[in-house]
């Protein structure tokens, strides 16, 4: 037991994967170098919104330059919803007779290396007859303007309505604030890019496509669909990759290029996306606009909410998520952890002339827990209460859990509650009023802001048949094998690209099967050795993944049982399998994991003639207890001070309650709210992508596109609840995502707190000084004509 | 051109166009992965090199400027004693998660070290701000750092 308690579910044990990442002996994509290997450089639109006239390729050239027209037999990306409704927006993978956004890939051009291929790319004359762009995506829904899709009757991908009569709550409900509130369009922007390195294997008849990619299963999927061979003949690697937040959760247009031109010139070719291709062209996620109301009693207790919102779904359908995902889940998420007795929600997925959508980390909780806790706390203003105290007065309750909320979600367990008072405990609410009524020496004004949610995490089939998009998830399995060395083989068909899974699942099978992690290897990320998998999205590994490493060791447990018993003329069940030994109990008779397989694959005439053949490796599935998803939850709490002279605001303080049920490796969980918050802070005050009227992307560097360093992200606080789920092998909560989705609401509601006597209530993100000097100058102005 | 530099103590030549930069010449030219590129533009720190000793970014430096230079990378670094200090307190921080921002993070991190034996945490904040890291939120990186400094203090 001490065993387990040390590397085992619970340990905060060292990364396996670390040692190399230290010794810059990592594998990314562009570190793989194959004889004979090209690199492409795209040409890529310069406009947002044009009839493509013609793309010339110099005399000379065109042999290394390919067009759409080249490409024959290649099928545009197609990720549809069945929801009614959805309309199509097939992507070819280079465009023909338009393009939609800048960026959008027009031509791909090879040679011996990147820097030749934008030679040549410079040379690909294009004559485009420049269109209107739709950029804004309130005006989008509008009728009359121009359309991103001729052929469409508007720019609405989707619409959504959940529709409860609200008239009783609304002619009764002492508190009414409605808000606009925006959030700006961000790029994901891991610090590796995309990549891509593409070749054809003759012997195996089979195409080859290395890829930073967090889904490979799907990709293969969608690059058969595209090119139209059998899945058989494609194989996709997802090597190490440097981070991917969503941002790799796709099917690129660069790998249907890229295995079409591996396939047609027989030579290994690459592409290695760079930053500027980076910002100018996938800024694609975040950009939501909320007009929302919320109705509460006297004393602040929330009633209803009454929302119409508005995601900027770009120009097409990101593979598998589709454009309408992140819209469709606004309307079923927005009521947060509350408890509400009404409930009405409009939902659009506007196109525009902007990248393609795709979920980043939080995926819509993001922006939905931005606009509702924007709202409760001006609730909370209007009531004269503490913000916690109306979170307090319509949180669900631990007593009401399991609980199904106002748009069926099952909240599987927690003590939400708890967690607010806590975050307010830890951060000391009484210490900082007292400051602020004091007032800062250097005449800062110090706010304090909250911010909870709840977090669906792991969710299957139930939940995502119902959009009818490219992939369901379902069942989850590991292929687990203990080799005749004793080393335990696990493959999984999801990909580690930060997480530490070789680590967290080398702790499950320690946990099972004793093996010590270090004689456990994780082989995953590549769709020939390892099982089907959706791969890692939704904060979803530990509990799926984990699942299925946990069930094909108990299998593993069981015939190792079966083989150990019978050598050493025990009962299965008299065994005890810990320290990377079968120990008859009671007793300190004993054979190593090794000796065990040794016997089994190298001396089987030691076994006796009856013994189960099915032997020491075995693949196994798993499925939550019900798909409906754990629910981890955190209340963040900060305290800032907000310069009103030069605009900039400093975070204090910082501290997050989270509950993530039982966490296999505290250490790795930290790390994961850490790094989310650092994202959720860029969000709340420094990253933005604008565009002009033209629909130009206006950061196309990281010094203008600015994500937060180490003196942006204070040394961040974090307690733990550890509420098991019931739903979950061990009790475990996908938690992955947590960390991004609150800073926006809760840094904003410390801002607004800070400014409250000044008029100032800062309803958009990110708050860059900018924004926020033209606030209070917009509060004076109002003063003084009031 | 024909370019002749000692890398990681080795002299090394290799053939290189006069634009190409010196993270391309250690990673295509000379097979050295570990450096790694975020934006190739100078902001994000991940190709931090030593360059006659001090820190430089790979990615905005020519090759050709770096003739008969003294270029260490991260696959230069196994033995030294400070980058080996950092390397076990990053792993017990857990300062890294992709390991994308890794190689280059070392390079800063163990002249931060060297430099400014008495930093505290803001200075060594302040120092790591040319080195951004979209995984860690930095906290275990600052502590890291924190940790090799006290270390290094108490040990005289
Ligand atoms: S790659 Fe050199 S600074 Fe970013
Ligand atoms: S560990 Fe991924 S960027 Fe730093």
């Amino acid at each position: 037991m001490t065993q387990s308690a040390r590397k085992g579910v619970g340990a905060r044990l060292r990364r396996k994967e670390d040692e190399r990442f230290l010794r810059g002996r990592g594998d990314y994509v562009g570190n793989i170098r194959m004889v004979g290997m090209l690199d492409v450089a795209f040409v890529r639109s310069p406009v947002a919104h044009a009839r493509i006239r013609a793309v010339r390729k110099s005399p000379g050239l065109e042999s290394v330059v390919f067009t759409i027209d080249d490409l024959t037999g290649v099928k545009p990306i197609v990720a549809n919803s069945a929801l009614k409704g959805f309309k199509s927006a097939p992507q070819h993978v280079l465009a023909r007779d338009k393009v939609r956004q800048v960026g959008e890939l027009i031509a791909m051009c090879v040679a011996p290396s990147r820097a030749e291929a934008e030679d040549i790319a410079t040379q690909v004359e294009l004559d485009l007859e420049e269109l209107p762009a739709v950029v804004d995506m309130v005006a989008a829904i509008e009728p009359g303007g121009p359309r991103v899709h001729e052929e469409w009757s508007d720019n609405v991908v989707l619409e959504t309505l959940v529709d409860d009569d609200l008239s009783t709550i609304r002619a009764n409900a002492a508190i009414k604030v409605q808000r606009r509130i925006r959030t700006a369009r961000q790029c994901m922007s891991p610090m590796e890019g995309r990549g891509v390195v593409a070749h054809y294997d003759r012997r195996l008849d089979q195409l080859t496509v290395h890829s930073a990619a967090q889904m490979p299963h799907i990709n293969r999927a969608g690059l058969s669909e595209c090119l139209g061979i059998d899945q058989g003949r494609i194989r996709v690697v997802a090597p190490d990759v440097g981070g991917g937040f969503g941002y790799k959760g796709i099917l690129l247009p660069e790998e249907v290029c890229l295995g079409w031109l591996a396939m047609m010139l027989g030579r290994p070719v690459r592409w290695l996306e760079d930053r500027f291709e980076q910002l100018a062209a996938n800024a694609n996620c975040r950009e939501h606009y909320y007009d929302i109301t919320g109705y509460a009693t006297a004393d602040g207790r929330l009633l209803a909410i009454d929302c119409e919102a508005i995601v900027d779904s770009g120009a097409y359908s990101s593979y598998p998520f589709s454009a309408c995902l992140e819209a469709a889940q606004v309307s079923s998420i927005l009521p947060g952890p509350y408890r509400m007795d009404g409930y009405r929600c409009r939902t659009w997925s506007a196109a525009t002339n902007k990248p393609p959508i795709l979920p980043y980390r939080g995926v819509a909780r993001t922006g939905v827990c931005f606009a509702l806790e924007l709202v409760v706390d001006a609730i909370a203003r209007a009531a004269g209460k503490e913000p916690y105290e109306v979170r307090l007065a319509c949180l669900v309750p631990p007593e009401a859990m399991p609980f199904v909320n106002i748009t069926k979600k099952f909240f599987d367990s927690g003590d939400y509650p708890e967690a607010l008072r806590r975050a307010v405990r830890v951060l000391d609410l009484p210490k900082w009023r007292e400051r602020q009524k004091r007032g800062e020496p250097d005449g800062r004004r110090v706010g304090v802001g909250l911010a909870i949610f709840c977090e669906q995490g792991a969710h299957g089939t139930s939940v995502y048949h119902g959009w009818g998009i490219p992939m369901v998830p379902g069942h989850e399995q590991c292929t687990a094998r203990l080799s005749p060395d004793g080393v335990l083989e696990l493959r999984i068909g999801a990909h580690s690209h930060g997480q530490g899974l070789e680590t967290t699942l080398a702790q499950v099978a320690h946990e099972i099967l004793g093996v010590d992690p270090d004689n456990v290897r994780l082989i995953h990320g590549d769709t020939a050795l390892t099982p089907y998998s959706t791969g890692t999205w939704g904060s979803r590994c530990m509990v799926m993944s984990g699942g299925a490493v946990a069930t094909a060791c108990k299998e593993i447990e069981k015939r190792v049982r079966a083989i150990a018993g019978k050598l050493m003329e025990v009962a299965g069940d008299d065994l005890v399998l810990e320290a990377g030994r079968v120990r008859v109990a009671g007793t300190d008779r004993s054979m190593s994991l090794a000796e065990v397989a040794h016997v089994w694959y190298r001396a089987p005439q030691l076994l006796p003639a009856d013994v189960d053949p099915a032997g020491l490796e075995t693949t196994a599935g798993y499925k939550a207890v019900r798909d409906s998803g754990t629910f981890s939850y955190a209340c963040h709490a900060c305290a800032v001070a907000v310069d009103t002279e030069l605009g900039t605001i400093e975070i204090l303080d910082y501290v997050v309650v989270e509950d993530g049920g039982t966490l296999v490796n505290p250490m790795i969980v930290d790390g994961q709210v850490f790094g989310g918050t650092a994202q959720g802070i860029g969000t709340a005050l420094y990253e933005e992508m604008p565009f002009d009227a033209q629909g130009q992307p206006l950061a196309s560097t990281l010094a203008d596109y600015m994500l937060p360093g180490a003196t942006e992200v204070p040394t961040i606080r974090i307690e733990h609840i550890e509420t098991p789920s019931p739903l979950s092998y061990f009790g475990q909560k996908g938690i992955g995502e947590g960390g991004a989705i609150a800073p926006p609401a809760a840094i904003t509601n410390a801002v607004n707190d800070a400014l409250a006597d000044l008029g100032v209530e800062m309803l958009e993100s990110p708050i860059t000084p900018r924004r926020l000097l033209t606030a209070l100058a917009a509060a004076r102005a109002r003063r003084g004509a009031g | 051109m024909t370019l002749s530099l000692s890398v990681n103590g080795t002299p090394v030549e290799a053939q290189v166009e006069p634009r190409t930069s010196l993270a391309d010449a250690l990673r295509e030219h000379l097979m050295l992965t570990g450096t790694n590129v975020g934006c190739e533009h100078g902001v994000c720190g991940a190709c931090t090199v030593l360059i006659d000793g001090a820190p430089a970014r790979s990615c905005i430096t020519l090759a050709v400027a770096c003739d008969g230079a003294d270029v260490r990378t991260i696959e230069g670094l196994d033995e030294d004693p400070v980058a080996t200090a950092l390397r076990e307190a990053f792993a017990a921080e857990h300062a890294l998660q992709c390991g994308y921002c890794t190689p280059g993070m070392l390079v800063t991190a163990r002249d931060i070290v060297l430099r400014l034996p008495d930093a505290g945490e803001p200075r060594v904040r302040e120092e790591l701000a040319g080195n951004l890291c979209r995984c860690t939120g930095y906290v275990g990186i600052v502590r890291a750092i924190l940790r090799v400094l006290a270390e290094r203090k108490t040990a005289g």
